[in-house]
């Protein structure tokens, strides 16, 4: 092989901190070749955004460089000045940001933003680099690139917002791009379309590439290598194929195993368990042993190096070979994840009919009407798990949050245990509160930062008079325990706790007043997928003890597929088709859940399978709709009845509901 | 409990020490406040005055310590006056949104464009002049800037999604509002308020020269500094030491304001629960 384009030797970065130096990185050396493209995985915490800033030189200012060295295209990256290293940058490394929201500046217009790099490096005139800039549009995917280089970054949706910034990135043809999470932010069939285009690039222009991400998916998707962080240190290093289907290290083996699969029903996910190492003092010997399933005695107290040979598989631990072909063990004795639910039998317990809700916006003098959710029937049967998937602004969340009356419906009813939420007042209403709860996504904000665990805990209790005096302790510890979380935890405030555990007491919080009905507003999604798979266990078992039902909302398939019994695929606020898990993932299947499925990168679904590419992105929902919602991305489309009619709702039997004009026979192929 | 932060107990020690001036200041004061001593016109500082004499020789040290009673009243009771009255209002405008924050912003605007001192006199000359009067009316000239910024802060945390979670389990409006909102509200307008209590002091002075607060010969610090002025550059003495003492007491707010922020977030105190 000729010489790698990155060399990362020994790199070692140290933080600043109230409690000493925090070693962020430790030994960390790996390096990409000409054209090929290495995943950087780990949770958040692990260093792998440390990695990419230090590549770029822009440490903020508590870091150090505690020793190693980057070689890039043969100069030392690590040595140069500010001034040499700002030409490089920009020039022959560039980068993309997570969030293409807020990566573009609002004031300028793209066509300006993507020719700023040629204007700087190359000295181009701004008409020159205008026109390179529509050029680069084109390259990346945009289909009027004159008319979105005049466009200011509000006027564009996220997936072209991320194509602009790729075609920044890649302005002066750059050596190496690093990409720091770059489809985080974006829905799954958008991120499709994106790895798409970085793979074509890549083959294409013969791009170097650092892809930055939490997501084992992405990663065999588009790269040749993985390097696996774990607190700052490479535990596993290697070509995609054998580390993502033959993983060597422990903590590998429990990323993967902590994965929800579409395909492959787990009764219960195997998380990892323990929280992530306090860095200021890591624990002695390997530094995954606490957390390790397979820790022996030397464990604790040997610290480990990379063993095997370089350029092939290497692992940061001992016990590798003799572990080889071992999983992650999952936890034991759990009944499935998902039960055969009594759902034809009788009473629903949550039920809505023709749901709608209407939002005006726009100022004073020009409103339009938005609509969130229209004409939605849905129903829960008491103990069942009603997942709801959909992407981002399909009024999925709408709906979930006019089941537990936070938003009044505009039209339609909502009925729970067969009473119309609309109905009822003061008291009434006040006791179906208590039936139908919500847990929500972000566990930063889910929690007043001003109350410990307990006042937490107790106001639900004592708001319904659950228990009074020295009874609320022990209902509280029982809460606690429900969510296994250690009492200790009662005295501290939210920001003493980990996420994963902050949204356990969300949880917690729910269930004090014995719901039957929980509505988890993507509460999973802002987890790392080791604590994901922990919650989603946790979830699981309450259903399974407590015969909660849910409406599990997510945009992700695979959590869906794991948890729920039934599936609702929503799609610019109506329900497109609706089932039994089994019977949604299989033929036939609606044209945008076949491409949601399709959609999803997952490690070992690469091969084989045809991939099914929607065009462009969910178009704003304004007024009136006519015909099928999903006409304008759908790529089955007949013709002009789709434009021109609702589709009829096709019974495939037990309960699979398709909407859609082509006949069921026709979708049954696929 | 963790010791109480340095700020607090240093401006509590200072506050502490300006509240007994004000307390027993009249007791303490070498002379009458408004004995004159035409002989002894704008003495410099010695050891008979202190801090000097004033135009009409009267002792700066003993108008000072009569005056901290007012100046605090006035600083203290506007403030409080502003923070009754306008966090209420911007707790409703920022929670609810919608009709009542337009019409309490709108309401609050049509304050906002009357000019301090001209609102002042509008409240004040109906009736005959008296120092509680002037505070309140100081208190009412403050609410916007209050309400503002209540607004501001619950506009940010009604959106949180621990105020979802209230009011998905049923929650009483004053329940929200009280207790889940202000605690996460308080740190800003803490901040404000002890920058008020300054800008109190010297707009009650300013409405004092014009004769509608503290009435002369009684004295107050913000007034001391407004008739020492035309003598500044001959006896620069005699606005110089209420003005620092105006200076200190502020600082020492500002201090305690600090040290309750740090006390009431559980965030910014040091070491783990």
């Amino acid at each position: 092989m000729s010489d790698p384009v990155l060399r990362v030797e020994n790199l070692s970065i140290t933080y600043a901190s109230a409690g000493g130096r925090v070693s962020a990185l430790e030994d960390v050396s790996f390096e990409i070749g000409k054209g090929r493209a290495l995943g950087l995985v780990g949770e958040s915490g692990s260093g792998k955004s440390t990695t990419a800033l230090a590549l770029l030189g822009l440490l903020p200012r508590e870091a150090r460089i505690g020793g190693g060295c980057v070689q890039f295209g043969g100069e030392s990256l690590l040595e140069l000045s500010e001034e040499r290293r700002r030409a490089l940058r920009g020039d022959r490394i560039s980068v993309v940001f997570q969030d293409p929201f807020t990566s573009l500046n609002p004031a300028l217009t793209v066509g300006r933003q993507i020719g700023e790099p040629l204007v700087l490096h190359r000295a181009m005139s701004e008409a020159d680099a205008g026109a390179q800039a529509r050029r680069l549009l084109a390259e990346v995917g945009i289909s009027r690139p004159d008319e979105v280089a005049r466009a200011y970054p509000h006027q564009l949706s996220g997936g072209m917002k991320q194509r602009a910034l790729i075609a920044t990135a890649l302005a002066c043809s750059p050596e190496l791009l690093v990409l720091d999470e770059p489809t985080t932010a974006l829905d799954v069939t958008i991120e499709a379309q994106i790895l798409d285009l970085l793979e074509g690039l890549r083959r294409d222009r013969g791009l170097s590439i650092l892809y930055i991400t939490h997501n084992l998916g992405v990663v065999s998707r588009i790269c040749d290598d993985v390097c696996v962080l774990y607190a700052g240190r490479v535990v596993e290093i290697g070509a995609s194929a054998d580390v993502l289907y033959h993983p060597k290290h422990p903590y590998t083996k429990g990323l993967l195993a902590s994965l929800p699969a579409v395909r492959e029903r787990k009764r219960r996910l195997a998380p990892i368990p323990g929280r992530f190492p306090d860095l200021a003092s890591p624990p002695a010997g390997c530094i995954f042993h606490p957390r390790c399933h397979f820790a022996a005695a030397r464990c604790a107290t040997e610290p480990q190096a990379l063993r095997g040979a370089p350029s092939v598989q290497q692992v940061r631990c001992w016990r590798a070979d003799e572990l080889a072909g071992i999983d992650w063990p999952a936890p034991e004795g759990a009944s499935p994840a998902t039960a055969t639910t009594a759902a034809d039998s009788g009473a629903a317990l949550v039920e809505t009919k023709d749901l709608a809700k209407l939002f005006r916006i726009g100022g004073m003098f020009d409103r339009t009407t938005v609509r969130a959710v229209d004409g939605v029937s849905i129903s829960i049967a008491p103990g069942e798990v009603l997942g709801l998937v959909g992407e981002s602004g399909c009024g999925k969340s709408t709906l979930g949050r006019m089941l537990v009356s936070l938003i009044e419906p505009s039209g339609g009813s909502v009925r729970i245990d067969g009473e119309d939420l609309a109905t009822l007042r003061g008291g009434a209403l006040h006791a179906k509160r208590r039936i139908a709860q919500i847990i929500f996504q972000n566990p930063d904000s889910s929690l007043n930062p001003r109350k410990t665990v307990a006042q937490i805990l107790a106001r639900p209790l004592v708001l319904f008079d659950l228990a009074r005096g020295g009874a609320i302790k022990g209902k509280v510890a029982e809460l606690m325990d429900l969510v296994r979380l250690p009492l200790a935890y009662l005295g501290r405030y939210p920001h003493q706790l980990s996420g994963g555990e902050k949204q356990r007491v969300g949880i917690a919080r729910a269930l004090a007043t014995s719901p039957r009905f929980i509505v988890c507003d993507e509460a999973v999604s802002a987890l790392d997928v080791s604590v994901q798979a922990y919650v989603l266990n946790v979830l699981a078992e309450l259903r399974d003890r407590l015969g909660v039902a849910y409406l599990f909302i997510s945009h992700d398939l695979s959590v869906i597929a794991h948890i729920a019994d039934r599936v609702a695929v929503m799609y610019r606020g109506a329900i497109v088709e609706e089932g039994p898990v089994a019977a949604v993932l299989d033929p036939p299947y609606h044209p945008y859940t076949e491409a949601l499925l399709s959609a999803i990168p997952e490690v070992g679904s690469g091969a084989g399978r045809e991939r099914i590419r929607l065009r462009g992105d969910a178009v704003e929902q304004d007024g009136v709709v006519k015909g099928c919602r999903f006409q304008h991305r759908c790529p089955r489309k007949i013709g002009a009845i789709c434009e021109t009619d609702a589709p009829p709702v096709l019974d495939a039997g037990r309960g699979h509901r398709i909407a859609c004009h082509i006949p069921l026979g026709d979708l049954r192929r696929s | 409990m963790a010791a109480l932060p340095r700020s607090l107990v240093f401006g509590g020690l200072v506050l502490a020490l300006v509240a007994f001036a004000a307390l027993f200041g009249p007791m303490l004061a070498p002379y009458p406040y408004d004995q004159m001593d035409i002989m002894a016109r704008m003495t410099p500082p010695d050891a008979a005055h202190w801090f000097g004499t004033d135009e009409f020789g009267r002792d700066v040290l003993s108008r000072m310590l009569y005056g901290a009673r007012l100046s605090l009243l006035m600083g203290v009771g506007a403030t409080f006056v502003s923070l009754v009255i306008g966090v209420p209002l911007g707790l409703a405008a920022g929670y609810h949104g919608g009709r009542v924050d337009e019409v309490i912003m709108r309401a609050i605007d049509l304050v906002i464009s009357v000019p301090p001192i001209l609102m002042g006199l509008l409240l004040l000359s109906l009736s005959p002049p008296n120092v509680w009067k002037t505070a309140a009316a100081v208190g009412i000239i403050y609410v916007p800037i209050m309400a503002r910024l209540a607004r501001s802060v619950t506009l940010e945390i009604a959106r949180e999604e621990f105020v979802l979670a209230a009011r998905a389990r049923g929650e009483r409006l004053w329940y929200i509002l009280a207790a889940e909102i202000l605690p996460n509200a308080w740190p800003p307008i803490i901040v404000e308020a002890a920058l008020r209590v300054t800008f109190a002091i010297m707009l009650g002075a300013a409405l004092s020269f014009l004769g509608l607060g503290v009435q002369p010969p009684s004295s107050d610090w913000g007034l001391m500094i407004a008739e020492a002025r035309p003598f500044i550059d001959t006896a620069p003495w005699v606005a110089l030491a209420p003005g620092v003492v105006l200076c200190i007491t502020v600082i020492a707010v500002n201090l305690v304001g600090d040290g309750l922020r740090e006390v009431l977030d559980p965030r910014l105190r040091k070491g783990r629960g």
